[in-house]
């Protein structure tokens, strides 16, 4: 093989490699606050229509938080 | 949701709780009226907060931006986004209604709002149950359906977390242990030098995964005739093993008629003390939980009519 010929071939595997390697797997445990930190504030109405925010959730040892896909399914 | 039912002994320990997801207040306001769900349900209409948090799923914006509201053709798609389409969006068919979700998961805070731990799973069907966080955080939630006994050398009792699962939970089964005073009993090295480590062995069941037992902290035994120094437990230990029931549309088939989960197998040890060592016991332990999939037959039922609308559209 030519000299050219080993630069097309790095060059076509090259671009191969990169198709391959365009996406970037999600990693979901490194969205968001992580572990230390301090979640957004936060203001929203809950089923009842009464307006909750992180202080109003929060329990004298803290809370759970749960994000969830819907409720509607 | 099966926090509702956990939420007495949540707050018995000072912790809030809240779920948000983008749903409208009418619609949040129908489900904890059928689910009887007493604490906030948030409702983020737009996916603001969710947004804000960082954890709005990209899958679903992506895949409705590159393959529109229904998923047709899967075998066109790059097989890694197809694959990024089934874990995180759906294993069905429409797309459109997952733009705005959050990868679901779970932040617990302490009370100046700091996340303390947070649990977010791989596969958008799978999720830890409350009893199990709260397990794997130390702060265990009243054992239920508990097996108790007692031997020569210690007390046990082994309890699931959970009285009932459906697909996707992650629980976890829990053997907490009590060495009778002077008895040891073995932690994971002791088996290279030839001593059988405690453990809990539960058979395969189709359709249900298991984590490797988890083994809290073990200390140095030293045991001086043979100037040995062993991992042992001699203080009360707990052995917790995390098991997921699978999500995939194979296991809700299959799973479809069961009403009941049963979990079996042994819990094995041996015990010595300062002068002697006991033959390996192997006991029986044996676990029933209600599967509840009726929530999941709605669902299903629901997705089901909506990719026919789909269709005749």
């Amino acid at each position: 093989m030519t000299a050219l010929g080993i630069a097309v071939a790095v060059m076509v595997f090259g671009v191969g490699l990169d198709e391959v390697q365009s996406r970037t797997p999600i990693d979901v445990a490194s969205l968001g606050p992580q572990v230390g930190e301090r979640v957004p504030a936060f203001s929203l109405p809950d089923q009842n229509g009464q307006i909750q925010t992180l202080e109003s959730i929060l329990g004298p040892n803290g809370a759970i938080l749960v994000f969830h896909r819907s409720a509607s399914w | 949701m099966e926090l509702q039912d956990r939420l007495e002994e949540l707050q018995a320990q000072g912790l809030g709780a809240a779920a948000i997801s983008f749903d409208s207040e009418a619609v949040l306001a129908e489900f904890s009226e059928r689910r009887g769900i007493t604490f906030p349900l948030l409702s983020d209409v737009g996916s603001k907060v969710i947004t804000e948090f960082g954890i709005l799923n990209t899958v679903a914006i992506e895949a409705l931006e590159k393959i529109g509201p229904g998923r047709r053709d899967p075998t066109s798609l790059d097989p890694a986004f197809e694959e990024d389409i089934g874990k995180y969006v759906t294993v069905g068919a429409a797309i459109d209604f997952h733009v705005g979700t959050p990868f679901p998961g779970t932040f617990m805070l302490d009370r100046t709002g700091r996340v303390t731990s947070r649990f977010f799973e791989e596969f958008y069907r799978e999720r830890n149950t409350t009893a199990n966080i709260m397990l794997k955080l130390g702060a265990g939630l009243a054992p239920i359906a508990a097996v108790e006994g007692s031997t020569a050398h210690l007390k046990f009792t082994a309890y699931p977390s959970d009285p009932y699962v459906t697909l996707g939970s992650r629980f976890s089964v829990a053997v907490a242990v009590e060495p009778n005073p002077d008895i040891h009993v073995y932690a994971p090295g002791a088996e290279t030098m030839g001593y059988r480590v405690v453990s809990l062995n539960l058979r395969p069941v189709p359709h249900v995964r298991f984590e490797p037992v988890k083994f809290p902290e073990s200390e140095i035994y030293y045991f001086e005739p043979l100037d040995e120094r062993v991992p042992a437990y001699q203080r009360p230990f707990t052995l917790l093993q995390e098991v997921i029931v699978d999500a995939t549309n194979e296991a809700e088939e299959a799973l479809s008629q069961r009403e009941a989960l049963t979990l079996s197998g042994t819990f094995d040890y041996q015990a010595c003390d300062d002068e002697l060592c006991y033959e390996p016991v192997s006991l029986p332990v044996s676990f029933t939980l209600d599967l509840r999939l009726l929530e999941r037959a709605r669902y299903r039922d629901l997705r089901r009519a909506r990719e026919r609308a789909e269709a005749n559209r």
